[in-house]
């Protein structure tokens, strides 16, 4: 295992405030959400555990050793394969797509293509499916006008209402902390906000 | 290439500046030492950034002294060396290449002479580059023949189109990423942002290409209409570079991280905001990003 402290970027004699500082940072970074249908959303979920992990270590180190196991402050679950890798097998129940999903959730997005072009019936899951496919390409366009019809044709469902909303916002934004260590406490928007005025934003 | 691709130089420390310098400077010579003098005219800052990408982890890199030819009296400037400005410096004349063939094929025969003129003097250093990197100059080519394809059916769709140019410089890191991790992230990395230049240069070329008549990716997918659908075509493009920021911040670049993430979440955001408002030339023609230029939206 990799020295828990150049995993979350910090001294050794880095004080606790600092340190749990620098994790929250990694922990925001690395985040589920942000990689939520995203090819890469298994790298992140390993970068996140390591994050963790040097957390946790650094913890049960400086409170003695006595303390295994137990994250100090407000630790970070890892996300779980669920979340991270789509979240598409709570949803998906009984439908008749399973198999699609599953290429999907593999990476498979050609054998994925190939089942639903075959499928007689055009319902929202499968213009939600078609829109995952496009999505994990990069190909952004294509993946909203799916999901809209998605969720035309189905209104009620959460999972595509989700998805859509997702596009509509144009992606999920995580900001490193550039400013120099003063924003980070703060919420997304009032960082910007801070952001915004250091750059002149609000003369 | 297009030069898009640029960080915003005074929200960088000194010292991080000097090193973007040195990445420049370093392709520059890598260009001139690779392919001759003239070659140095197509450096630009897209592929100072490939380079940047290329280099990273790699403990920052070699460098070395050498004098600028466009400032013969200044000190020697530091320059990075490297695989990294090599690969970039070729596969940069690939491409550049590449896209005068395109542009010969695109004019007539009188119009299309200077094309043709400036094509025929980098033909060798073309050739040369084309047998260190073969696996890339076949990409570029299939990559610009699909992209002629679509252009000359006239496509609406646009990601489609766009994953033609997107797929070309999603194998620019080919074979220079070690751990497998890495190669996947930087190769959906490289496509996010080929996808958003694409994006970025069809929406730059509007209203010149409705003058002339052309194919614009934009106006095709929108009906003639692209120009009312700016929030669209802005929420597309951010979301490029959220991909291309989600993927980066997977791999390690040691030494070039504040370089890295200053383009990604600064540069990207300034240029795409200058070229929507259509204040890109201003931008480009002052050479630097200056503060005032930084819209409020930011990404």
């Amino acid at each position: 295992m990799r020295d828990p402290y150049e995993v979350l970027g910090v001294s050794q004699t880095a004080s606790d405030e600092q340190i749990k500082r620098a994790y929250r940072e990694l922990a925001r970074k690395y985040h589920p959400d942000n990689y939520q249908n995203n090819p890469l959303a298994d790298l992140a979920e390993e970068k996140m555990k390591e994050v963790n992990e040097a957390y946790e270590a650094i913890t049960r180190i400086r409170s003695g050793g006595s303390a295994s196991g137990s994250y100090g402050g407000g630790g970070y679950a890892s996300g779980g394969a669920s979340a991270s890798q789509g979240g598409y097998a709570g949803a998906s129940g009984g439908h008749g797509f399973a198999q699609a999903r599953q290429y999907i959730n593999m990476g498979n997005l050609d054998g994925a293509e190939r089942i639903l072009q075959g499928a007689g019936v055009k319902n929202g899951e499968w213009y939600f499916l078609m829109g995952s496919i496009a999505y994990r390409r990069g190909w952004l366009d294509e993946a909203r006008q799916n999901y809209q019809i998605a969720c035309q044709m189905e209104p009620s469902n959460l999972e595509y209402r989700q998805a859509l909303n997702m596009m509509q916002q144009g992606g999920y934004g995580y900001r490193p902390d550039m400013a120099g260590g003063q924003c980070d406490s703060l919420d997304c928007c009032t960082s910007m906000l801070c952001l915004n005025c250091m750059c002149g934003g609000c003369n | 290439m297009f030069g898009y691709v640029r960080p915003v130089l005074n929200r960088l420390s000194e010292d991080d500046r000097a090193a973007y310098q040195s990445a420049y400077c370093g392709l520059c010579r890598a260009m001139g030492r690779r392919y001759g003098w003239l070659a140095r005219f197509t450096l630009n800052y897209d592929f100072a950034f490939l380079a940047i990408l290329l280099s990273g982890g790699q403990g920052g890199g070699n460098t070395c002294s050498a004098r600028c030819p466009a400032h013969p009296l200044r000190a020697p400037r530091t320059c990075l060396c490297g695989p990294g400005l090599d690969v970039a410096a070729d596969e940069s004349m690939i491409l550049t290449y590449q896209k005068l063939t395109d542009d010969v094929c695109d004019h007539g025969l009188l119009t299309g002479l200077p094309y043709r003129l400036v094509r025929l003097l980098f033909r060798r250093p073309y050739r040369r580059a084309a047998r260190a990197r073969p696996d890339f100059d076949r990409q570029v080519r299939d990559g610009l023949e699909r992209l002629r394809q679509m252009e000359r059916a006239g496509s609406p769709e646009l990601d489609r189109v766009a994953d033609a140019f997107a797929g070309i410089l999603a194998c620019a890191g080919q074979g220079q990423v070690d751990d497998p991790g890495d190669r996947r992230a930087m190769e959906q990395l490289l496509y996010h942002l080929g996808r958003w230049i694409y994006l970025a240069d069809a929406w730059d070329d509007l209203e010149q290409d409705a003058r002339r008549g052309r194919y614009n990716p934009l106006e095709a997918r929108f009906a003639g209409q692209a120009k009312q659908e700016r929030a669209y075509v802005e929420t597309t493009l951010t979301h490029s570079v959220r991909l291309v920021a989600a993927a980066a911040n997977l791999i390690s670049f040691g030494r070039w991280t504040p370089v890295v993430e200053n383009v990604v979440y600064a540069g990207l955001p300034a240029v795409q905001g200058a070229v929507l408002d259509g204040r890109w030339n201003e931008m480009r023609a002052t050479r630097r990003i200056r503060e005032k230029q930084i819209n409020e939206r930011s990404v």
